[in-house]
């Protein structure tokens, strides 16, 4: 785990102006490439480590350029999702010649440098608003040693530092290497279950859940931050079942504190663009907004236990 | 073929004209507007079509109508049509469709522009029934035709504000225990409710007072010359008809108010300035209750003293045709009455400035004219020039001294009719304050804002009621009402105390709502929604440089988030150094709260922008913005800080023309290169091409303005005020000739975003990269980008754009607006002052763009500019990137400040303090990063587009335009378009 990875990783973007990923305003830095497989996964153009193309429908204008560049005959309205890419090399001549920005490329080398050079111009947002940077993905704690070296440029930038992570991850490693440089991690917890975790989410959770104890002794002992995150997927996370496990659990580890996210549909969208199979994309659940009341209700099943969210 | 086709348009044209001669010469009821209180108007007109196909004229002569076939070598006025089916609509069309054909270049006029507009209005005799029905369908699609009283209510009664609280931190503020006022809410003062429902759900009316009691006494005693026919002191003469029209205006108490006195006899007015731009609307007086947009009742009797006793006496004696007839209409008016290039508006006022109010309410106008007094005294009799001129100011006071007398003297008639004992005091207060003030010292917050109102008053009857602002009456009122707070034993006689300022100054707002300016129809489309702009200014430093924010500044907030209206326009200066962290959360709240006020300016960065002048710093830390953002320096400043709206992306579509204009057809400018012979063989040959149609169009524009200077200096100098102000007493010199201490004039440049990246896209598209030549790109451009899609999805993706967080285009917009603010610095005003350059549009910036063929930039053809110096919509979809890349450009090159708007949606599911957190986040960084000026839309598209299909459920939606407020619903449709397609950022 993680070791395969010593590399740099592709970064898909460096966001800026993130409200909603922490603390005050902040930059997110998405990783590309994640352990897990999660069906539901928000950023599908997230999951494969490697380098991929996209097409978007939407911006295309049709002019033919593309497809002019393209030395492998790859590209034709006829394909499914416009690109073929059994027969596509990656060599992103395409995407070059397109004047609309339709076909793109996904995954970028960034250096630690590059991506503090992104970042700096809105440090004094982040001081005026006490934020910070976040580090999403994917999973940054795939690229430990990457990881590590933005985190220290970052914190001797005297940046705040939040990791999101999936929990799936070498604890050693993350303790000597990541744990030090963070200020705060918020970790994923889907499902208790550790056979529907392995159905919806390709591995088995018992590492993410002893990754958490462990995180979670040494958080509550060094005064850190460490926020378990449940996003609720209708009828797969969102069941009473599985909330009441998870609040149950989370009691156990003596948590008081947890966050409840509401489902959000759109990665269909993004699930397209990047030709990924979505077996969910006629599912009616699946493809709309949270249904009023459901936050509410698996709340309220976090409040039974006494945990805020 | 040709012949044929022309000789039928001519045709028709003459059966038409002889049509309108016949029913004029024949029928009575028509004639008898043939004629004026002066006799018959006798006057020539040309009707013709750019090619020639058609060219005949009209004779107005005693009162008989002649067709012309042929168009005689001296006319009056020229109306010449790009081509026939202009004609033929014109002739039917509504009088407003007329304006704007005048705006869109489908039809240009010469010669004296109220001659088109008086035969504008016997079109609209002859045709008033079928120009009614049009203009009721056209309100009726537009879906402009709803009840406004009930959605007055309803936009009232929905209003409920959540509100923060705040611990008393300001060392200004003594008084208040929490600033923030969180306790009180609009329904605490049923008073300020009624009269916010009043402003919301009257129509205004068009108010003659005004014009009738001025040309009656110019008609008894001369204008050019005296009753001896001896030529009039200009001086004398305005500061002799004041007096007269203060003495003989109306005195009126609205039922129920604290503060005395109108600027109308109607309860909302629109007041007319016939010796400015008056006439304008002399062509829509039958049609104007029926425009789609902001229509004004008129009475019968209004229609009948107007035509015939007021316009004519002024046709020739206004500003624009003072120019016409004594500087020989010269090139730069005509450009100007093109309306593609620039707007002139010394065309309607020389406003823009703030009076200094502090010095009348301590010493009353007694003691200034005591000063007056002493000054002529000292003066020598040859100098009679500086005698004339302290005299006329000393009639002006009096005359403001006279207007006061009759309120009291109304006041004290009304107290004794009373019936209800509460009034009945309050009648009898007014009558005691208005006999005192502003002739005397005042001692209490209600003599302060009574006498800040009469004078206010004053100042709009002598001046046009455009831009003049009221500057800092935080600063300015505090000490009265540190004085009555100290009279007060108990807590609960200071609760109420408190309770009533705001009544007061809640009252104060909406007097200033009493009026409006005059827009003729094409000025919908020029100016829409605004309003008389009546800039206040919070917060900042003191001149000493302490913190200035105190309890008035406070209240001023709260009366500012109940009220939501778009007049007073609320400014705060917010100094980093001085003001507090919880002063500038309160601005964001109230930005919050109203959606759209106040506006936000870097107090230390816009007196940096200034430092060139080198300006005493006790008087420039006094500076207050003035119409929409400009700073002045506050009573002792002509700045004419809105002198001209310039449309610096005309240069540009000049310099890609080769000096031709393509809308006016019009080869204008210098020879500056072809694109198509290959002239430019770098971008930099362009950009210098670009630079002197620039330096061209400032030349032309700056000599206007002084001429029209000069039009003001014999049509209309300003006694009045000039007592009002710092300088024109010592020096003897109204402040039309320069009497005030300091002379600018303030230009408003407009299209920065659109000319950056149309640059950058030449730059590195046709000479950096190559991907394209000149010759295809203008192909593109002067064909809207129809064949050119590829291109057009190149330049929006791959071009690096001002916003974007681009250095290279960052440097663009620095090096544009390096370039305006030089130019314009090469230009000395009529008044020995220096021209400022500002980026800020009002709605210029939808007017100019609508003029406007397609850019570089990928701006199709008509599409609005951005507003101000806002970026592109697709610049970022990261508002820090906006934000960064305005904050960090050069303050010292927009010495007349900046106007960025920021549109920014609260997500639903965060509190109202979280919002105003990220807000604040904002806003401070802002400031930090050097920054001048931010102003907010708290509004989403979503909520626009549905105010756009319901409007009768928005009356109240307030929206930041550039630089001024106004009712989303009052917009005209372009404009509200251009507020939807704003970039939006979520928070």
């Amino acid at each position: 785990m993680g070791n395969k990875n010593s590399k740099s990783p592709l970064i898909l973007e460096v966001k800026g102006n993130s409200l909603d990923d922490g603390p005050g305003i902040r930059s997110v830095v998405f990783f590309k490439g994640c352990p897990l497989s999660c069906v539901w996964c928000h950023n599908p153009e997230s999951k494969k480590v490697a380098a991929e193309i996209s097409f978007d429908a939407g911006r295309c204008i049709n002019c033919g350029a593309c497809r002019e560049a393209c030395p492998e005959g790859a590209l034709s309205p006829a394909n499914p999702y416009y690109i073929d890419r059994k027969k596509c090399t990656l060599c992103f001549l395409c995407a070059d010649a397109c004047p609309s920005g339709a076909i793109d490329r996904v995954g970028r080398t960034m250096s630690v440098k590059d991506i503090l050079v992104k970042i700096m111009p809105d440090k004094p947002f982040f001081d005026t608003s006490g934020g910070g940077v976040t580090l999403s993905g994917g999973e940054p704690g795939l690229f430990m040693e990457f990881t590590s070296r933005l985190l220290v440029a970052l914190k001797r930038n005297a940046i705040h530092t939040l990791i999101e992570t999936c929990g799936f991850f070498n604890l050693d490693r993350f303790m000597k290497m990541l744990y030090p440089h963070l200020d705060m991690i918020y970790f994923d917890i889907k499902m208790l279950d550790r056979d529907d975790h392995v159905s919806y989410c390709g591995l088995p959770n018992d590492i993410i859940l002893d990754n958490f104890m462990e995180l979670n002794r040494a958080a509550k002992q060094d005064g850190k931050k460490l926020l378990p995150r449940t996003p609720l997927i209708p009828g797969i996370t969102d069941t009473a079942e599985n909330i009441r496990s998870i609040a149950a659990f989370l009691k156990k580890q003596k948590v008081d504190e947890a966050a409840l996210l509401a489902y959000n549909p759109l990665w269909h969208e993004k699930s397209v663009k990047v030709g990924a199979d979505d077996p969910y994309k006629s599912d009616r659940a699946m493809t709309a907004f949270a249904e009023h009341g459901v936050l509410e209700r698996c709340k309220a099943l976090f409040a039974e236990t006494g945990i805020r969210c | 073929m040709q012949k044929e086709r022309k000789g039928a348009a001519n045709t028709l044209t003459n059966l038409f004209l002889k049509f309108f001669a016949a029913n004029f010469n024949m029928r009575p009821s028509l004639r008898r507007y043939l004629k004026s209180d002066d006799g018959w108007l006798n006057f020539s007109i040309g009707v013709k079509t750019e090619s020639g196909s058609v060219a005949q004229a009209l004779a107005f002569e005693n009162g008989k109508v002649r067709v012309l076939k042929t168009i005689p070598g001296t006319l009056d006025a020229e109306i010449e049509f790009v081509d026939e089916k202009s004609l033929g609509e014109a002739a039917v069309a509504a009088p407003n469709r007329l304006m704007i054909a005048m705006m869109e270049n489908r039809i240009v006029t010469r010669g004296n522009l109220c001659y088109p507009l008086l035969i504008n209005f016997y079109l609209s005799l002859l045709f008033k029934p079928l120009q009614i029905a049009k203009l009721k369908r056209e309100a009726r699609s537009e879906k402009r035709n709803y009840d406004q009283e009930a959605a007055s209510k309803k936009s009232i009664e929905s209003r409920a504000l959540p509100q923060l609280s705040a611990r008393r931190i300001d060392p200004g503020v003594k008084f208040l225990t929490d600033p923030y006022l969180p306790e009180y809410t609009l329904n605490d003062f049923p008073r300020l409710k009624d009269f916010l429902d009043i402003h919301l759900g009257t129509r205004a009316a068009i108010c003659h007072e005004r014009p009738e009691i001025l040309t009656r006494w110019y008609r008894e005693n001369g204008f050019e010359n005296d009753k001896n026919s001896e030529p009039w002191i200009a001086e004398l003469r305005q500061a002799n008809a004041f007096k007269y029209l203060m003495e003989n205006r109306k005195p009126i108490i609205r039922t129920n108010d604290l503060v005395a006195g109108t600027t109308t006899t109607k309860e909302i007015g629109v007041v007319l300035y016939p010796d400015a731009h008056g006439t304008m609307i002399w062509g829509e007086l039958m049609t104007v209750p029926y425009r789609p947009l902001n229509p004004y009742d008129v009475d019968p009797e209004s229609i009948e003293i107007l035509h015939n006793r007021v316009f004519p006496f002024w046709m020739k004696r206004n500003f624009r045709e003072w120019v016409r007839d004594n500087r020989g209409y010269p090139i730069c008016q005509k450009i100007d009455e093109r309306f593609a290039a620039c707007f002139l508006w010394k065309t309607v006022a020389l406003s823009h400035t703030i009076l200094n109010y502090p010095k009348v309410l301590k010493l009353g106008t007694k003691g200034i004219i005591g000063e007056i007094e002493r000054e002529i005294k000292s003066t020598p009799t040859s100098n009679r020039k500086k005698r004339d001129t302290l005299q006329a100011m000393k009639i002006s006071l009096e005359g403001i001294n006279a207007y006061a007398k009759n309120l009291s003297g109304e006041a004290a008639r009304l107290a004794q009719r009373e019936s209800n004992p509460v009034r009945k005091n309050e009648l009898i207060r007014l009558a005691d304050i208005c006999g005192r003030v502003p002739e005397n010292p005042c001692v209490t917050l209600d003599d302060a804002v009574n006498a800040m109102w009469i004078v206010w008053v004053g100042v709009h009857m002598e001046n046009t009621n455009a831009g003049f602002s009221l500057g800092r009456l935080d600063q300015w009122l505090q000490p009265y009402f540190a004085a009555d707070m100290k009279k007060l034993k108990n807590t609960h006689e200071k609760e109420e105390y408190i309770r009533h300022a705001i009544e007061l100054i809640g009252c104060f707002y909406l007097r200033c709502t009493d009026h409006l300016p005059l827009i003729p129809d094409i000025g919908n489309y020029l100016f829409g929604g605004s309003s008389s702009d009546q800039a206040i200014t919070l917060g900042g430093v003191t001149p000493k440089g302490g913190d200035a924010v105190n309890d008035m500044t406070y209240i001023f907030l709260k009366v500012t988030e109940m009220l939501s209206i778009r007049d007073p326009n609320v400014n705060a200066r917010y100094n980093r150094k001085k003001n507090s962290d919880a002063y500038l959360k309160r601005l964001c709240e109230v930005n919050l709260n109203t959606t759209a006020t106040p506006s936000i300016h870097n107090d230390e960065a816009v007196m940096a922008s200034l430092a060139e002048f080198r300006y005493p710093a006790g008087h420039l830390r006094d500076w207050s913005a003035t119409g929409c953002v400009e700073p002045t320096l506050s009573g002792r400043h002509i700045g004419h800080t809105n002198c001209m709206m310039f449309n610096m992306v005309a240069a540009l579509e000049m310099a890609l023309y080769n000096g031709r204009h393509p809308l006016m057809r019009w080869d204008l400018g210098p020879k500056t290169g072809d694109i198509r012979a290959g002239d430019f063989r770098d971008y930099e040959s362009f950009f210098k091409a670009f630079a002197r149609q620039l330096r061209f169009l400032a030349d032309q524009t700056c000599e206007y303005n002084n001429l029209l200077g000069e039009a003001h200096q014999a049509i209309r100098p300003t006694p009045y005020i000039s007592a009002l102000i710092e300088g024109p007493i010592k020096r003897g010199r109204d402040v039309t000739r320069g009497g005030a201490l300091y002379n600018s004039s303030g230009t408003a440049c407009i299209g920065l975003a659109d000319i950056t990246d149309s640059l950058m896209a030449i730059k590195k598209l046709v000479f950096d990269e190559k991907k394209v030549s000149f010759v295809e790109l203008l192909d593109a451009v002067s064909t809207n980008f129809k064949d050119s899609p590829a291109l057009l999805a190149m330049i929006k993706n791959r071009v690096p754009v001002f916003g974007s967080g681009n250095e290279e285009a960052l440097a663009t917009a620095n090096r544009i607006t390096k370039l305006a603010h030089d130019i314009f610095r090469e230009h000395t005003n009529y008044r020995g002052g220096p021209y400022t350059a500002g980026f800020w549009s009002m709605s210029n910036h939808v007017a100019f763009g609508s003029m406007t063929g397609a850019l570089p930039s990928g701006r199709l053809a008509g599409k609005a500019f951005t507003p101000g110096l806002t970026p592109e919509a697709h610049a970022s979809k990261n508002i820090l990137d906006n934000l960064r890349d305005v904050a960090k450009l050069e303050q010292k090159n927009m010495n007349n400040n900046i106007a960025f708007n920021v549109k920014v949606v609260p997500a639903a599911h965060d509190t109202h303090e979280k919002t105003v957190e990220n807000i604040y986040s904002y806003a401070k960084t802002y400031a930090d990063l050097g920054g001048m000026q931010m102003q907010l839309n708290v509004v989403s598209s979503r909520t626009l587009r549905d105010a756009m299909e319901h409007p009768e459920n928005y009356q109240n939606l307030l929206v930041r335009i550039s630089g001024y407020n106004a009712y989303f619903v009052t917009l005209n449709r372009e404009m509200q378009i251009e507020l939807i397609e704003r970039a939006e950022f979520g928070m």
